[in-house]
């Protein structure tokens, strides 16, 4: 006790002028929250949201944040400059490390903690796949929405995952698995499984009504080949996991434990895991998230990836990105002749794609050809007036595209093929969602395989080092032209998604703004990053869909972008490799910190005179 | 046609005020600062404020001592506002940045975080619709010269950045600050190994630039009203004027915004169509970038200011 109070007086006696500093900075911060998540004000009283985010009780709320911010920041960085550090005599452990040499206590309450994070997502997904909020509820109605049976399924199923997961990792309860007859166990699975199943038919009521057969209960979990597919290929993972043969009582190395979490197997289920989420999660949605996981989250993602390469991959800063989403929309509109100005053949949306991808690829090359040869910063406000003339010209040139009232109406998506005729409508969102997935996975795959290749490798050794690239003879303005053109041509299809989803295509769909939203989705979610940025993009583009969407959060939308430029800044101040960097991306942060090499993705640091 | 060079010149003579913001800075830390169209919009809020409390919707009486008063506060009072938000931009979007030593891009997109913040702000606080700011003088046509037209509001804006503009020519190439920030941008090691106060003088280039802005802000707001997106277009003909004139480069700047005025608005007379401005305005940005990436001065503020 009393070495516990030498230490409180201890971090006492060492805080100095800057740790007030950084603690008034935090509560400060704090303030500027309680401002963003503060009501209106206009221009007639223009302090009437000041006023009213600042003298209501939540303001209190704001400032213990900000405190118990600023004093965790000052926590990190005293351990760190070592002033409060304890001299640690074995070296530092990960987590799963910790865990599988921690005593029992601890492990205890670890598993209990996942137990709890598994619940709280089974939760919230049953939430979101439920019907909307229709008023502002106060917190027990809110919890009305957790009654639904399908709750109970998805709470069981995510349990089920955890227990697997669980059970690998720290080989939990092995033996007495084990301890059980086979068969029992199989059988019990089977009923665990269909019993899962059953609860997570959202149209249980109607399949034990006499109107058994009705419309609703085709879209049950067991009307889709699908179902099974998925059951059978768990089955033949996680079955033999649970079985095979170990030496009782050897206990896992944290080594292996860590090798374990990337071994095939564990990849292959991360596969499996992220292929059923995306093939067979949106099937039991409501039809809100059905739209929005394709309209925000699909699309966006594609254009994610898209300008990943240009930022990620090569190092360039696009700012005018939207400029070649807006090209693709509109070439769409153009072959479905609903500009002014009518094509001289009509397409088929779907023969669109290879048009839209080829007229932005176009402009992209037209564009960069003369602009690539500029510094970074140059670059970045050309395409940011490029984004701003795109947008002009749809606005004003009325006579090629219909000016602010819009265009007229997009043809959509549809088959007239060997005696099939299908024609996409709104009435199906998800039929636009596995055409999306069929664009959006093997654009993810060619542009991992890009990365890892040759041209990969170049673009790396040019948002390095322009200087030493070309000094090995890689053609620097190739190979940046290229990385243009590959983001603008996945713009240009993102485009097409659009146009044909939202059938009427407005300039203000196009703004400089959106650019800025598809750029933060990058950066978030971690430069050079493939699935950084696709988990950036389906974070970002989730919540504020989810917030929307229950009402009584009290989100208001226009409110996003302020959210957005804060995030810009905080994520360059304390993470600016994003949520989950790319190794090589992180490297490059941490050598220019340093100030070892000059992996500037801006390049010029040593070049005083532009070329 | 004079009528659209004479707009042009005026025109051109903000772009300047605000270009000037680009170039010091760029000048000093090598790289654009993309929140300065903020800068404008903090000083025509602040000036709209002002005239809003004080004149409000009376009509003011033509007297020159009462327009003068009210240029010359409205002036100070925008150009300290810019100058406050300029300085918090450098405070806190930049500077954690500069003491870890964060690659260029960082630096951009914080900028452009902080330019997206305060945007919003301002839209959330102030609402979202443009507003006509309150008129401290009677803007009536003083003469005419073959056929264009000259308003008062001109003949205050040419006074008002000619004094302006002189003033800064006076401090970058005169004043212990202007040496100080001349020497930073020569040689940042040279210059602190020297004595100047490199973190200071940083943060006065960003305020002599917050100032210019907040000023051009303030002259916006009189002629065109306030809009919490006011900044974003005048930002980027201002940042084409200062390349035009050699970014980095004080004089340079000056020159390049009056030369843009009158080459992005005199070709409207003959084209018609006044949203192909901006069209220009982009390809003289392309065409200089392309054929003379120096600008009509040359670059470094510390050769040629």
């Amino acid at each position: 006790m009393s070495s516990l109070m030498a230490r409180m007086k201890n971090m006492y006696t060492t805080l100095n002028a800057a740790d007030a500093r950084r603690i008034c900075t935090a509560v400060a911060g704090g303030l500027v929250l309680a401002l963003m998540t503060g009501p209106d004000g206009s221009i007639t009283s223009p302090l009437y949201g000041v006023r009213e985010s600042f003298l209501t009780t939540h303001v209190i709320g704001y400032i213990i944040f900000g405190l118990a911010l600023g004093v965790l920041m000052t926590f990190r960085a005293k351990t760190k400059d070592g002033t409060w550090r304890r001299v640690r005599t074995t070296p530092r452990k990960t987590f799963v490390q910790m865990l599988a040499a921690s005593r029992n206590a601890l492990r205890t309450a670890a598993l209990s903690l996942t137990a709890l994070v598994s619940v709280v997502v089974a939760l919230l997904f049953a939430d979101f796949s439920g019907p909307p909020a229709p008023h502002k509820m106060s917190w027990h109605e809110i919890f009305h929405q957790f009654l639904f049976t399908r709750t109970y399924g998805y709470l069981l199923l995510v349990l089920a995952l955890w227990f697997a997961i669980a059970n690998q990792l720290f080989q939990l309860s092995d033996k007495r698995l084990r301890s059980f007859p086979k068969p029992a166990l199989i059988l019990g699975g089977l009923v665990v499984t269909l019993f899962l199943a059953l609860c997570a038919d959202p149209f249980l009521p109607a399949r034990f009504s006499l109107n058994a057969l009705s419309p609703a209960s085709k879209h049950s979990m067991f009307h889709h080949w699908t179902t099974y597919f998925w059951l059978v290929l768990g089955a033949a993972i996680i079955i033999p996991w649970v079985f095979k043969r170990r030496p009782t009582g050897e206990r896992r190395s944290s080594r292996q434990m860590v090798a374990l979490t990337t071994s095939p197997s564990m990849r292959f289920l991360t596969y499996l895991i992220a292929g059923f989420v995306v093939l067979e999660a949106p099937k039991y949605l409501s039809t809100y998230w059905q739209i929005t996981l394709y309209q925000q989250i699909g699309v966006f993602c594609l254009l994610a990836i898209g300008l990943n390469i240009v930022v990620g991959f090569a190092g360039l800063l696009d700012l005018g990105y939207v400029a070649f989403y807006a090209i693709g929309a509109y070439t769409t509109a153009y072959f479905s002749g609903s500009l002014p100005v009518q094509p001289p053949f009509h397409l088929n949306p779907f023969l669109t794609i290879p048009c839209a991808i080829i007229v932005a690829m176009l402009a992209g090359v037209l564009l960069g050809l003369p602009t690539l040869r500029l510094r970074g910063d140059y670059l970045a406000i050309v395409t940011l007036g490029f984004g701003e003339i795109i947008y002009v010209l749809a606005n004003d040139w009325v006579r090629l595209t219909g000016g602010s009232i819009g265009t007229g109406l997009v043809s959509n998506f549809s088959i007239h093929l060997l005696g099939i005729n299908y024609v996409w409508n709104e009435s199906n969102p998800l039929s636009y969602y596995y055409l999306l997935i069929a664009i959006l996975l093997p654009a993810i795959f060619l542009f991992d395989f890009l990365n890892n290749s040759r041209v990969g490798r170049s673009w790396a050794a040019i948002r390095e080092d322009e200087v030493a690239a070309a000094s090995l003879g890689i053609n620097a303005l190739k190979y940046k032209v290229m990385a243009f053109a590959m983001g603008a041509s996945t713009a240009g299809a993102a485009g097409v998604f659009t146009a044909v989803k939202v059938g009427t295509l407005f300039p203000n769909s196009f703004v400089l703004q959106l650019s800025i939203t598809i750029l933060v989705l990058v950066i978030f979610g971690g430069m050079g990053s493939i699935v950084g940025v696709l988990c950036g993009a389906i974070i970002l583009q989730w919540v504020p869909s989810y917030l929307n969407f229950h009402a009584y959060l009290g989100f208001q939308e226009s409110d996003l972008y302020l959210y957005i430029g804060a995030l810009l800044i905080v994520m360059m101040i304390f993470r600016p490799q994003g949520i989950i960097p790319s190794r090589r991306r992180l490297r490059e942060f941490n050598d220019a910190e340093e100030g070892l090499g000059s992996a500037d993705p801006l390049g010029a640091i040593n070049q005083e005179t532009p070329t | 046609m004079f009528n659209y060079l004479i707009q042009g010149i005026f025109a051109g003579l903000i772009f300047s005020l605000l270009a000037l913001g680009y170039t010091l800075v760029y000048g000093v830390l090598r790289l654009i600062n993309f929140a300065h169209s903020e800068v404008l919009m903090t000083g025509g809020f602040a000036g709209y404020f002002y005239l809003h409390y004080t004149i409000g919707q009376h009509l003011v009486s033509g007297n020159i001592g009462e327009t003068l008063f009210y240029i010359v506060t409205g002036v100070l009072i925008s150009g300290v506002a810019g100058t406050v938000v300029a300085v918090a931009i450098e405070r806190f979007a930049y500077r954690p940045l500069r003491r870890r030593n964060a690659p260029k891009l960082a630096y951009l997109i914080s900028a452009i975080g902080a330019s997206y913040f305060l945007l919003n702000l301002a839209g959330k606080e102030f609402g979202r619709y443009p507003t006509a700011t309150s008129q401290p003088f009677d803007n009536h046509v003083v003469f005419t010269l073959w056929g264009g037209q000259i308003s008062m509001y001109d003949f205050v804006i040419l006074a008002a950045s000619i004094v302006l503009l002189v003033t800064i020519d006076w401090i970058v190439s005169r004043t212990k600050m202007g040496r100080a920030i001349r020497a930073v941008a020569q040689d940042v090691e040279t210059a602190s190994l020297m004595g100047v106060n490199v973190n200071r003088t940083i943060a006065s280039t960003f305020a002599l630039g917050g100032f210019m802005g907040g000023v051009a802000g303030f002259f916006v707001a009189i002629n065109q009203g306030v809009a919490y997106d006011m900044g974003f277009k005048p930002a980027l003909f201002a940042f084409t004027a200062a390349v035009l004139g050699g970014i980095g480069n004080v004089r340079g700047a000056m020159i390049g915004g009056v030369v843009l005025g009158i080459v992005m608005f005199t070709p409207i007379y003959w084209l018609g169509q006044p949203w192909l401005e901006e069209v220009i305005a982009f390809s003289v940005l392309v065409l200089i970038l392309l054929f003379r990436p120096t600008g009509l001065l040359g670059e470094r503020l510390g050769r040629s200011a």
